[in-house]
């Protein structure tokens, strides 16, 4: 907060002596966005970062999963580029400001003749100049809800110096917040692994990084990162759905209107809805991917036997192994086998997985252990037993069965002889959002008020402060 | 500063140099206070029973934020004592970082050499917010102690069996 820190006999003497409840922290990812009350265990408010975008005049923006629903000129865009830096900028603080205002502070709700749903829509969008008007009075609006809220942003270590400085902006000016942060995500994920020195893999949704921390900071150099993630993982099944005999058809839950259960292989007897508008194509795909996630929750594995899935034997022997049924939203369903292990094979050795196109498939330099060799190379030769003694996994697709094992095993066939030990949290929310409950817990810290770049720090300095403090 | 905020008392620091210099002690113990805002000193001793130490860090424990006692991490020092396996009289010259070289205390075997070594102990069974204070504050600490040789961290019990550690602190070099 903006205010001195009270004196010691002022402050309150509960556990951590006079703790930030009023600062908040926003973790954005290609996937999803999460942001929350710093202090808190998980997240409250997680969003996709993908959003709807109305063509029709006058455009409109929708956020929020429940709100991604078919509609006439609707397509889903996503704020994020594939590496998780913003690129949209005029969406990015739209959505985040219904994070943090609409979902996370409700009671603070602007009043109903200003929240714009009382507006008589024609008014708008006849006078143009009105709606400037509108806007502004807005733009008051959110910055008095926002400043008293100091803010902690993460982002990935290869964030660009622009978007750094664009994120400040969007938070001292736009917001008006008393103060901020930013954070990188390895750095994050590592501590609340209780680690000031790791060799941090995380697998999220559009890509998997590697990267070297040493005494809370992370070796650039040592940075590595590949688009084997979730949507990698899910080009796959696509893929393996279009090879297997007979032809899987993905027909995601929207355009069910109703099924009857039949048996496996048997043709599906389902109704279709019909709409009388076209669906974009985005949409769609933004669809196929929940039945996409959904299978990897429950059918996907990773092969975590000794060996690779195509040493000799292994694939017989997966042929044996208990198989997993997978009912499609139309009622469609099939045993899978072996095939369950194949599809993330990939991750691990370029050669193996299902065909896929030219551009989504993964050169010999991009897979989990070559860029976990890529990263160890990169660093001092001394550092390297201490980074391989303190692996942290994080990021939800790491959370897929078997993950754990394998990379442990591929880890001590590269280094034998090296002790080789993963940390990865039990707990699922911890292995989702460890970068979020890392900084939950920083910007929570009474201690942490010394740290926060003020209102008055960046007024003096500019953005430029951000490059200086957030190492 | 570390990047918690968290701050380095002044007794870190004598203690500390009272191991360093006049052999005080055999290790000290630090930990975070209650409020989280400043590492002290939980303990400090000469005691050379490593089974003992070793038993104080696993048994150590950390309050959380809902008041739940736990296990707890802790920062500690321990000034290694051992012999070398090789006997042709090597002696080390323990440097630190800076290359500010450290006085070793005099020692009775020619063939013996000693290392200052700091450890982070964050047990993986500890709640997530005691690891992520100590992990963020772990810089401070070790930043006002000069002279510390090797640095280890270590996450479960089996990471602080003296055979393992003493491979480590030594390079494989202790017989």
């Amino acid at each position: 907060m903006a205010q001195q820190p009270l004196s010691s006999a002022a402050q309150p003497t509960d556990i951590y002596g006079g703790d930030e409840v009023s600062a908040l922290v926003l973790d954005p990812g290609y996937c999803n966005t999460r942001a929350g009350w710093a202090g808190e265990d998980v997240p409250k408010s997680i969003l996709p970062s993908f959003y709807g975008h109305s063509t029709a005049t006058p455009t409109q923006n929708f956020f929020g999963d429940e709100r991604l629903i078919p509609r006439a000129d609707f397509e889903i865009r996503n704020y994020m580029n594939k590496d998780s830096v913003v690129e949209d900028w005029d969406v990015a603080p739209k959505i985040w400001e219904h994070m943090l205002i609409n979902r996370l502070q409700p009671d603070k709700q602007t009043p109903p003749s200003k929240n714009g749903l009382n507006d008589d829509p024609k008014e708008k969008t006849q006078d143009g100049e009105g709606d400037v008007a509108m806007e502004e009075t807005e733009n008051q609006e959110i910055e008095k809800l926002l400043q008293e809220n100091p803010l902690l942003v993460t982002e990935a270590p290869w964030n660009t110096p622009k978007a750094r400085e664009k994120t400040t902006e969007v938070i001292m000016e736009t917001w008006g917040c008393p103060a901020f942060w930013l954070s990188r995500t390895p750095v994050l994920s590592a501590f609340a692994a209780g680690k000031a020195t790791a060799l941090v893999i995380d697998v999220g949704g559009a890509n998997t990084s590697v990267a070297a921390i040493h005494d809370g900071m992370v070796l650039k150099r040592s940075i590595q990162k590949s688009p084997i993630g979730g949507l990698w993982l899910s080009s796959q099944i696509r893929s393996l759905w279009e090879t297997s005999e007979p032809k899987v058809t993905l027909t995601p839950t929207y355009m069910v209107e109703n099924k009857t259960p039949v048996d496996a292989l048997a043709p599906v007897q389902a109704r279709l809805r019909q709409f009388p508008y076209q669906i974009h194509s985005s949409f769609r795909a933004y669809e196929e991917e929940r039945v996409l996630t959904e299978f990897k929750e429950s059918v996907v594995e990773v092969w975590n036997k000794p060996g690779r899935l195509n040493s000799p034997g292994n694939e017989e022997f997966a042929k044996t192994l208990p198989g997993r049924v997978f009912e499609m939203p139309d009622g469609w369903n099939q045993m899978w086998r072996e095939q369950r292990f194949k599809l993330t094979e990939g991750l691990f050795d370029e050669t193996a997985g299902y065909p896929l196109p030219e551009e989504e498939r993964v050169a010999k330099n991009q897979t989990i252990p070559a860029l976990i060799r890529a990263a160890l190379e990169a660093v001092d030769v001394d550092l390297r037993g201490n980074l391989l003694a303190n692996v942290v996994v994080t990021g939800s697709t790491t959370l897929i069965n078997g993950f754990n094992d394998r990379l442990q095993n591929e880890l001590a066939a590269m280094y034998p002889g090296m002790k080789i030990k993963i940390h990865a949290a039990g707990l699922t929310s911890e292995r989702r959002f460890g970068a979020w409950i890392g900084g939950s817990i920083l910007a929570s810290l009474g201690t942490f008020h010394q740290m926060w770049i003020s209102r008055k720090e960046y007024e003096e300095n500019g953005p430029g402060i951000v490059e200086k403090r957030c190492k | 500063m570390s990047q918690s905020g968290a701050t380095v008392s002044q007794e870190c620091i004598t203690a500390y140099n009272d191991l360093k210099l006049n052999k005080k002690y055999k290790f000290i113990i630090y930990k975070l206070s209650d409020d989280y805002k400043e590492i002290v000193v939980e303990e400090a001793s000469d005691s050379k029973d490593w089974e003992a130490f070793r038993e104080k860090l696993i048994n150590a424990t950390s309050k959380s934020r809902s008041g739940a006692v736990g296990k707890g991490p802790r920062y500690a020092v321990y000034d290694f004592e051992y012999s070398l396996a090789s006997g042709d009289g090597l002696r080390y010259a323990v440097t630190q970082k800076n290359y500010i070289p450290v006085v070793l205390a005099p020692v009775t075997d020619r063939l013996c050499s000693n290392k200052l070594t700091f450890l982070a102990w964050s047990p993986d069974d500890a709640g997530v917010q005691p690891k992520m204070i100590y992990a963020s504050s772990k810089d401070a600490l070790k930043r006002s102690l000069t002279g510390i040789a090797t640095e280890l961290q270590a996450n479960d019990p089996d990471d602080i069996e003296y055979d393992s550690i003493i491979k480590t602190v030594s390079k494989g070099l202790a017989g």
